[in-house]
């Protein structure tokens, strides 16, 4: 396998833009990434675009505006996990030298379905008797609080951080921040998670130009090195499972470390699926962050802010950026991109040199989740 | 996000029903159980996730299962009447459930406490029909 770089990163603001098309939503990311790489969109070979809701040829769509067409252009539907799988697939591609350059695009259009939940599959039987995520992921946060003495000042001082790094980035959907009495006090959704222990519902989209390692050189820039690709689907388990620990994380971190030769010790920050607040501290111990049960401790003492031992989500992640499914996972890739550059102003992480991005998806009964995808970066 | 009682019955019988009636009243819920390796699987499939095999038989679950995890749940699709109470309960045949729990308290829930199998009214469809599913209610212990 060759190795792969990204040359060009661009995303459009996280937010609400229910009067423009999908097409007209991410063709400004997609121009940002191409023209940040220094790549004439003739030399792009292959195109992927994720996106969990936004339709049929939604690649298409967005990618004729630019004229850019007459190439493979790849759909891929993985749930949150869209873009992450996109970007894995196009980075196999390149990797293995079919082509030479390729776009990978991130868009969703959530304001099309008017707010409330993420619509789920009816035809499966949790979400036929009115399983909805925040419900599933307060059952973990329960769960992890009964078993880990976890409070629910821990869980808001997720938010809190979140949304202390989106007040420093404009992509990010909410930049007011927070307090632990005002997530406390903010409105129940599914107990114990409140409103503010919620990713908000809204629409976007990032692009990154990926290209061989060997041919970066022509186009000149910084290239940042992706040193590690790994997906995986969940173990379907109809019996008992400890929802404490995401295991679909926990064994495709164990997969990854040990194939690229990296280890947590040696990640400067991490872009992880903080959905919901109780995610996030989940996967610190599932990305090998902190101990088992440690969870909690790491964010009483700051680890995880920028400035700490191991910052994660200095983008403010999905609970302050946002979270339009299927734009997510190229976003959080983004978000690396600019750090291992030093482009994030107030919410640099100083001297950051290893990134790593952890994108789960679906709620699929019997999984922890259907999909997650982790990559790592390097300078 | 249940469109019709159909829609419903559509997602709980993959193949045959999830759900019997007894003829004291009560009910019970039904797996399939594999006649290969004895994996349980709930609700019922026509092939074992397990080792593939197509024998499985379809058996009644446990009366009486414990709870794992809850939540009360405020925001849910229109058709769904909130707040409803939901969680998941384990079943001794290594089986987990998700459903609605009715007549309980939430401050009275507690980790592992005994839940039995009932039938409830759990939500409505588009044209207002009830939809009745199974569900959970604390067990009485009785002196």
């Amino acid at each position: 396998m060759r190795r792969v770089a990204i040359l060009g990163a661009g995303m459009v603001p996280f937010g609400k833009y229910s009067g423009q098309t999908l097409s007209e939503i991410a063709w400004p990311a997609v121009k940002a990434a191409i023209e940040e790489s220094n790549i004439p969109k003739k030399a792009i070979e292959a195109a992927y675009c994720g996106t969990a809701l936004g339709g049929m040829m939604a690649g298409q769509r967005i990618l004729k505006t630019l004229g850019i067409t007459g190439l493979p252009i790849i759909n891929i539907e993985n749930a949150c996990s869209s873009s992450s799988t996109a970007f894995r697939e196009a980075w196999i591609a390149v990797a293995a030298g079919v082509y030479d350059v390729a776009v990978v695009i991130g868009v969703e259009k959530l304001t099309k379905f008017g707010g409330g939940t993420l619509p789920l599959e009816k035809e499966d039987f949790e979400v036929a008797h009115g399983l909805v995520m925040p419900a599933l992921y307060a059952m973990r946060a329960r769960r992890y609080m009964h078993e880990f003495g976890l409070t629910e000042d821990h869980l808001a001082k997720v938010s809190v951080k979140a949304r202390n790094h989106g007040q420093h980035n404009p992509d990010a959907q909410l930049r007011e921040p927070t307090t632990i009495e005002e997530v406390n006090r903010s409105r129940p959704v599914a107990d114990p998670l409140k409103l503010f222990h919620c990713c908000p519902s809204g629409d976007g989209a990032a692009a990154v130009l990926i290209c061989a390692a060997d041919v970066a050189s022509k186009y000149g820039g910084v290239p940042i090195n992706v040193v590690g690709s790994e997906i995986n689907s969940g173990k379907y388990m109809t019996g008992f499972r400890d929802m404490t620990s995401p295991e679909i994380t926990v064994r495709g971190a164990a997969q990854l470390y040990e194939e690229a030769g990296i280890g947590p010790e040696d990640i400067d920050l991490a872009e992880v699926h903080d959905a919901f607040s109780i995610a996030e501290l989940l996967y610190y111990e599932a990305l090998g962050f902190c101990p088992r049960g440690e969870a909690g401790r790491l964010i009483d003492e700051g680890e995880t802010s920028v400035g700490g031992r191991i910052p994660v989500n200095p983008s403010g992640g999905l609970l302050a950026k946002g979270h339009p499914i299927g734009a997510t996972g190229v976003a959080q890739i983004v978000e690396i991109v600019r750090q291992l550059r030093g482009q994030c102003g107030d919410r640099q992480v100083e001297g950051a040199k290893v990134g790593l991005t952890h994108c789960t998806g679906g709620g699929v009964s019997g999984f922890d989740h259907g999909v997650c995808s982790i990559h790592l970066f390097s300078r | 996000m249940v469109d019709s009682v159909q829609e419903l019955k559509q997602a709980l019988n993959i193949t045959g029903d999830a759900m019997v009636d007894k003829s004291d009243g009560s009910i019970r819920l039904v797996g399939s159980n594999c006649n290969s390796c004895g994996a349980w699987t709930f609700p019922p499939t026509s092939v074992c996730p397990k080792c593939m095999s197509e024998s499985l038989e379809s058996r009644e679950l446990s009366e009486i299962g414990s709870l794992y995890s809850w939540s009360v749940v405020r925001i849910a699709p229109k058709n769904w009447k909130t707040p409803f109470i939901a969680g998941y309960v384990d079943f001794p045949e290594k089986v987990r459930v998700f459903a609605h729990m009715v007549d309980i308290d939430p401050e009275r829930l507690s980790f592992d406490m005994k839940l039995r199998v009932c039938k409830a009214v759990v939500g409505q469809d588009a044209d207002g029909a009830q939809i009745e599913s199974y569900s959970f209610v604390p067990v009485v212990e009785s002196n």
